[in-house]
């Protein structure tokens, strides 16, 4: 089960951290936000920060993976799972690059 | 004992029983994969019927052929069908039907489930079937959007049969979708690491997992809908504190993964039959195991791109923008690497291979026009156009429909045992494949020149009327070719010659059992060292039936197979399956009146339906296990397992666990609804929120440590040979705690004045359900330790209650926590 859950927990904390910044951002643009006192400007530094977490996060578990603590003692399973821990990697970086560059409750 | 005298023994253990009363109480998975798909073909049957009364009625302008009120019915009932009647059930079919073959193993992880799920999948569309033949069939469209499909918009009982037809389909999903997970992960042959699985096992893990996790939104957006219709619980009504975008972001949590629900296992079946045809391997096996597994879960993140015109904003619209495009770089690895496979071999041109060339020139134009629709502008020109309906049918024809004929004729060799003779195929393969392009190529022109989709005419003089017909005679062919491919598969089936073992010529373990197959599989169980254990050992199937392999030795006269480790393959346990019965055929009819009660408000019926539901549980458990310990026995090659039913984790432990992701799934889905309400919704703050009082907290943290520590109690009182009566009681009062704690939910709200008291009132009745189905589960555990069915050597059930008792607590505390909350900050 070690094994499975090297290979699914990469691509998994991408979907729960890009559905959470989606969450956020739907937070920042709605009335709650403005009503407890902060700007969107403070919005942004929240999406920017959160995206900044997640991308760190994903690194770890880059790192992590690689290492002989939790690296699988089969190499395929290594394999498939470093391969899948970088795209996981590269699609936080990729998907939530808008939180930097878009408008944001437009 | 010789091959023939194994033979017998074995095929009087594990046939089904013989004449019509077989088709009743079979929990074979090869007569049940054969009765999925013979069910999946003839729904796509009717599907297709229907899809050519739409493209009668579209061929010219003004027709009058079909009304809108009949139009709307059957557009609606075309991708019903399709999606939820004939593509998921057809997976499960050929799932069904190959995994055990193709792993090595004798049968399926829960065979009685197959047959549950089997008999709920036929209900539940008959239900719809009915529906259609009663002129009171859905007629929302096939994603039912409200307000449309509100009481107030449609009052009639067509959106009901959909919500609850669909909903009785997808149970159906779910116990495929656990079926299959723990089949791939345990019952597989000795040796068969994760590395030398098959790869259509991994494709079919990934979409199991997938149906685990896609559905649960649906089965909940269905629950509310039919709830707002039944009870004026308002979630949807935007006056009250609801609102349809909620709907809408439910649907498509399950829609868009649905779609790689769909290609997924085509995919696999690419990847399986494309090395046989080009006489190599596949090439970058890894790097096509992980694109499977990205492709599942990159699926999850692009539900928003179908709501790209709600008018959320650009950063959201960027967000799965975003996503859509980086999903096509999985799919195209997948591509990439079933042209070097093709590259490196030597493919012959058969008919199966001519399918899989149809697949690739289809569904790659439907993948680019897939990227094109990702692009937000070019989105907000097409929405609603027929352009996506050219767009929809490429990927599902060309990514699911064709593939699944390269497999009919792949693998009909192996269920009929006859060589193809008669050559109608060939010639079905130019109607459909030329068909479909003449159809939909002039489908994505209309859609370009601005003809909506769900609009049952239009005028003449727009420009539409020559391409329309075009694409209506288009789609005529395709049926026509569609009618010779059952003719061909027909007459083939009838009277071909009977035919070899292994007419490809294929190294994957389904082929090295007589065909059409015995019921039992494999006479003994293969030891495997690569992912093609026919090419190393040509002679393997002979050896088998000599029983040189593991449990060739049917003395025991029981049905086993073996479980074992997931990394490493390594043998573990022995299964004893069940034999036939009719009580899944039963369950599945009770079960039918919890969704007909509710169809036809006869609500008296429900609890009687939930009762009669339980009682056969209940009865189907008891069944299970023995009261006498055998320790371990010998399986052969000098080896002796103990029983699952004394490990630590049998099956049914595995099976809970993703079962329960699938309610974790739902459970959350409830919870990000509420957060939507709450801070999207226009009408929102309620005119009060919920206080909690003193009582309900109190019994929530009273009966959450009873809970989770009086089965602990239990567990460890069992392992150490001691009375575990005091943990039972304890875990049964503090189930009965938190459902009082939730009980205080319900009692404190009106449930139809806000979406917040509705949502509040779902999340009690979670809570409540959880709470009795634990203090249930507790009680008849007692009852099979008093009975001798649990020891400390047989502790698995007790295990199994563990979990959902840790599972109540923690939905408890959140569930209750959230709804609390609002009320404490105030």
């Amino acid at each position: 089960m070690r094994d499975v859950l090297r290979i699914a927990l990469p691509l998994t904390v991408w979907l729960g951290a890009f559905s959470a910044v989606y969450g956020l951002e739907g937070l920042v643009c709605s009335e709650r936000w403005t009503a407890a006192g902060l700007d969107r400007a403070t919005g942004r530094l929240a999406l920017v920060g959160a995206w900044a977490a997640a991308v760190a996060l994903q690194a770890v578990l880059l790192i992590g993976l690689r290492s002989p603590r939790f690296a699988s003692p089969s190499g395929f399973v290594r394999c498939v799972s470093l391969t899948l821990a970088g795209v996981a990697l590269l699609a936080t970086a990729w998907t939530l690059l808008p939180v930097a560059t878009s408008t944001l409750c437009l | 004992m010789n091959a023939l005298r194994r033979h017998r023994a074995l095929t009087r253990i594990w046939a089904s029983e013989p004449g019509w009363r077989g088709w009743f109480t079979t929990v074979n998975h090869t007569d049940l994969g054969r009765m999925f798909m013979l069910a999946a073909v003839v729904f796509f049957l009717i599907g297709g019927i229907l899809a050519m009364l739409i493209r009668a009625q579209l061929a010219t302008p003004r027709s009058a052929f079909m009304g809108p009120d009949v139009y709307n019915q059957v557009f609606t009932m075309h991708g019903t069908i399709m999606m939820f009647l004939f593509a998921i059930p057809l997976f499960e079919g050929i799932a069904v039907y190959l995994l055990p073959k193709l792993l090595g193993a004798r049968d399926l992880a829960f065979p009685r489930l197959t047959a549950y799920g089997f008999w709920c999948y036929a209900f539940g569309g008959s239900l719809l079937l009915v529906s259609l033949f009663l002129g009171v069939a859905p007629d929302g469209g096939w994603f039912m959007y409200p307000p449309l499909t509100s009481r107030a918009s449609s009052p009639g009982i067509n959106t009901d049969f959909w919500l609850l037809g669909i909903t009785f389909v997808e149970i159906s999903a779910i116990c495929a979708a656990v079926e299959i997970t723990v089949t791939v992960l345990r019952y597989r042959a000795p040796g068969m690491s994760l590395s030398r699985m098959p790869i259509f096992a991994w494709y079919a893990l990934v979409t199991a997992v997938m149906i685990l996790t896609g559905f649960p939104p649906l089965i909940l957006g269905s629950i509310l809908l039919e709830l707002e219709r039944a009870f004026d619980m308002p979630f949807f009504v935007t006056a009250r504190g609801g609102d349809s975008l909620l709907w809408q972001h439910l649907f498509w949590l399950f829609g868009h993964p649905e779609v790689y629900i769909i290609f997924l296992p085509a995919a696999g079946v690419i990847s399986t039959i494309l090395p046989v045809m080009a006489r190599t391997t596949l090439l970058g096996y890894g790097w096509v195991v992980a694109a499977a597994v990205a492709l599942g879960v990159l699926g999850f993140g692009l539900w928003v791109h179908h709501m790209f015109a709600t008018g959320i904003p650009h950063m959201a619209l960027a967000f799965f923008s975003a996503a859509s495009t980086l999903v096509a770089v999985p799919t195209a690895v997948q591509v990439f690497a079933w042209i070097g496979t093709l590259w490196k071999g030597s493919p012959t041109l058969t008919l199966p291979m001519l399918w899989i060339l149809a697949f690739f020139a289809t569904f790659v134009i439907g993948g680019l026009t897939g990227v094109m629709v990702a692009v937000v502008p070019f989105d907000w020109q097409v929405h609603d156009t027929h352009f996506v309906v050219a767009h929809l049918h490429y990927v599902l024809v060309g990514g699911f429909v064709f593939p699944m004929l390269a497999a009919l004729y792949y693998w009909m060799p192996h269920v009929t045992g006859r060589k193809r003779f008669f050559r109608l195929g060939e010639t079905a393969f130019w109607l459909i494949a030329g068909g479909f392009h003449v159809t939909f190529l002039a489908v994505h022109w209309a859609g370009l020149l601005g003809q909506r989709r769900r609009i049952h005419t239009y005028d003449e003089g727009q420009g539409w009327e020559v391409i329309n017909l075009i694409a209506s005679i288009g789609g005529f062919a395709t049926a026509i070719g569609f009618a010779l491919v059952i003719v061909d598969v027909v007459a083939n089936a009838a009277m071909a010659v009977r035919g070899s073992r292994d007419p490809w010529r294929a190294g994957t373990l389904e082929w090295a059992m007589p065909t059409p197959p015995p019921a039992y599989n494999f006479a003994s169980l293969p030891q495997v060292a690569s992912r093609d254990p026919l090419h190393d050992e040509p002679e393997l199937p002979a050896r088998l039936a000599r029983g040189e392999g593991y449990l060739g030795d049917p003395s025991r006269n029981r049905r086993e197979t073996l479980v074992v480790e997931v990394a490493s393959g390594e043998p573990a346990q022995i299964v004893v399956f069940p034999a036939n019965t009719a009580l899944p055929i039963l369950m599945a009819f009770v079960t039918g009146g919890i969704f007909l009660g509710m169809l036809l408000k006869l609500y008296w019926l429900v609890p009687v339906a939930v009762l009669g539901v339980a009682a056969l549980v209940a009865r189907w458990a008891w069944s299970l296990g023995s009261t006498r310990e055998e320790g371990p026995q010998d399986v052969g090659r000098g080896l002796a397992l103990p029983l699952a039913a004394e490990a630590a984790d049998p099956p049914g432990w595995w099976g809970t666990r993703f079962l329960l992701l699938a309610n974790v799934t739902l459970f959350g889905s409830l919870l990000f609804g509420y957060a939507f309400l709450w801070t999207v919704a226009p009408g929102w703050p309620p005119a009060a929120y919920l206080q909690p009082g003193l009582a309900g907290p109190a019994l929530l943290l009273a009966g959450i440590p009873l809970s989770v520590g009086g089965i602990r109690m239990t567990d460890r009182a069992l392992r150490r040979g001691r009375g575990p009566w005091i943990g039972l009681v304890l875990g049964v009062a503090g189930a009965g705690a938190t459902g009082l704690a939730a009980t205080t939910l319900l009692l404190g709200t009106a449930h139809d004045a806000h979406a917040y008291d509705a949502t509040v009132w779902v999340l009690g009745g979670y809570v409540l359900f959880h709470a009795t189905l634990a203090g249930a589960m507790t009680l008849f555990l007692g009852a099979r330790i008093a009975a001798g069915y649990v020891t400390g050597r047989r502790i698995g059930e007790a295990r199994i209650v563990r979990l959902w008792h840790d599972y109540m607590a923690a939905v408890a505390l959140l569930g209750l926590g959230a709804a609390w909350l609002p009320g404490l900050a105030m």
